[in-house]
């Protein structure tokens, strides 16, 4: 009679299901390998999406509310939703506006600008795990929400869209170590890079090494590099054990909202080799065109 | 405890209830807790450590030793928590393999049913390892060293919840064997 183990399996049966336990811990491991190769870990991009818009989407009735007769309060529900998803814009909109309005005012007297197209979504998910520090929002491309878009909430700038679903997007909050923001005193002017921080706090690198900011100024985007317009908030500066440091803006007004608006579009220059030459177009001009192809 | 007129404890219903039906009680479990952690977690301002479920199911699954069916629901739960988490698909998956083979093997080793000492450091053991693993792994693939602060909280409350309510997670005998097949 075979041997049984503590756990009552036969040796063979034990060490059949000994190999496939194995198999498939290397199997993982192989499709762990197989996406550090961005060709591969784009593969799985439409599955991430079809996942984030069940997780995040929640446009459609659930099967439970179908079932249990509540489909006119869902749907009742999701229209005050909406609504107050758009009067939440519209108020971010009026705050913002009131207090470029008064500066204008008092500085030039002039008009503030119009308020940003965006969209206004509510998060529905939140990751605070080992890996990158990301919210998922129910709001995506059907939406009008933009490949890269900007999130801000009430308190300032949140993160960047980094995956786009129909109807979620994932963005990656500007806490996380692996984002960078390139970032600006708004009195000192001084330039750094903010990147996310163990401690709830940012943390800045690149900066001068003369100069540094003033203790609790605002830390706006300085939009280097494109990726973020210019002047939106993102905290204040704290000097805390000689290292300056920014206490984020976001974390004071989590509402459980976020407002996504485009990302700013930079035009491609044209190389000059392509901007054909008329044929009414001087001789003098002909040749400092030539000149600068030289 | 309760008795019949005969003299007989009586017995709950968990108790004679089989494998596989704790089996999928205890993937609901899972399925509901970690449906409920995608939700913004925060009480008076502060951030709550959601337990990280499924290793639950890792940790008390592989008591009885190896068997399919729980290898599959774990496969199936890391491949949700990689999407959610955001982590590269197969993490997760690994992290709970690897406690669930953990488990089986300190469960053949040693009697984790009966041994009080065992049956307290052998889980311990089991999720510190599943803490190291999704650290390290983190910490490979993010390519710096990830917090470990907001990880071992989460782990913590893993451990605490498990404590109370590890029995959940208990399938008895393999899934699949009849009463009495187990010695």
């Amino acid at each position: 009679m075979a041997r049984l183990s503590r756990s009552g399996q036969k040796p063979k049966q034990r060490s059949a299901k000994r190999l496939i336990l194995f198999v498939f811990i290397f199997g993982a491991a192989a499709l762990v390998v197989a996406q550090s190769a961005p060709q591969i870990r784009h593969v799985f991009d439409p599955v991430r999406t079809t996942a984030g818009d069940r997780l995040g989407g929640g446009d459609t009735i659930s099967l439970w509310a179908r079932m249990t007769g509540q489909v006119a309060r869902e749907r009742r529900i999701k229209d005050l939703e909406a609504e107050v998803r758009e009067l939440s814009r519209y108020r971010a909109a009026a705050i913002s506006m009131a207090e470029r309005l008064e500066a204008y005012e008092q500085i030039l007297n002039l008009m503030g600008e119009p308020p940003v197209r965006g969209v206004t979504a509510r998060v529905t998910a939140e990751s605070d795990g080992p890996f990158a520090q990301t919210l998922l929002a129910n709001a995506g491309r059907a939406q009008g929400v933009d490949p890269g878009a900007i999130a801000l909430n009430e308190g300032g700038l949140v993160g960047r869209v980094i995956q786009l679903g129909e109807h979620s997007s994932r963005i990656l909050l500007i806490t996380d170590f692996n984002s960078r923001v390139p970032v600006m005193g708004e009195v000192s002017g001084v330039r750094a890079i903010l990147y996310g921080g163990r401690d709830g706090l940012g943390s800045m690198t690149d900066m001068p090494e003369r100069t540094g900011f003033i203790e609790g100024e605002r830390i706006l985007t300085s939009a280097e590099g494109g990726a973020f317009p210019r002047g939106l908030i993102v905290g204040e500066a704290r000097l805390l054990s000689g290292d300056w440091r920014v206490k984020y803006g976001m974390a004071r007004r989590a509402g459980g909202y976020v407002q996504m608006i485009p990302p700013p579009l930079i035009d491609t220059p044209v190389a000059v080799e392509e901007i054909p030459v008329s044929d009414e177009v001087a001789p003098e001009q002909a040749s400092a065109a030539q000149g600068v192809r030289q | 405890m309760a008795t019949r007129k005969s003299g007989r404890p009586r017995k709950s219903l968990w108790s004679i209830t089989g494998p596989t039906p704790r089996l999928l009680f205890g993937a609901f479990a899972i399925a509901a807790i970690g449906l409920l952690g995608l939700t913004p977690k925060t009480m008076f301002g502060l951030s709550i450590a959601w337990p990280y479920a499924a290793l639950w199911g890792a940790v008390g699954w592989g008591r009885v030793g190896m068997s399919l069916r729980p290898m599959i629901l774990l496969i199936a739960f890391g491949l949700i928590q990689d999407i959610s988490f955001n982590a590269p698909l197969g993490c997760f998956v690994i992290v709970n393999l690897v406690v669930y083979g953990f488990s089986a093997w300190i469960a053949g080793m040693f009697d984790v049913m009966n041994e009080p000492l065992v049956a307290v450091i052998a889980p311990i053991l089991q999720f510190i390892s599943g803490f190291l693993v999704l650290w390290l792994m983190a910490s490979a693939l993010e390519d710096h060293a990830v917090r470990a602060t907001p990880l071992f909280a989460a782990f913590l409350t893993t451990g605490v919840i498990y404590a109370a309510c590890h029995r959940l997670f208990d399938l008895g005998r393999a899934p699949g064997e009849s009463v009495g097949q187990t010695t």
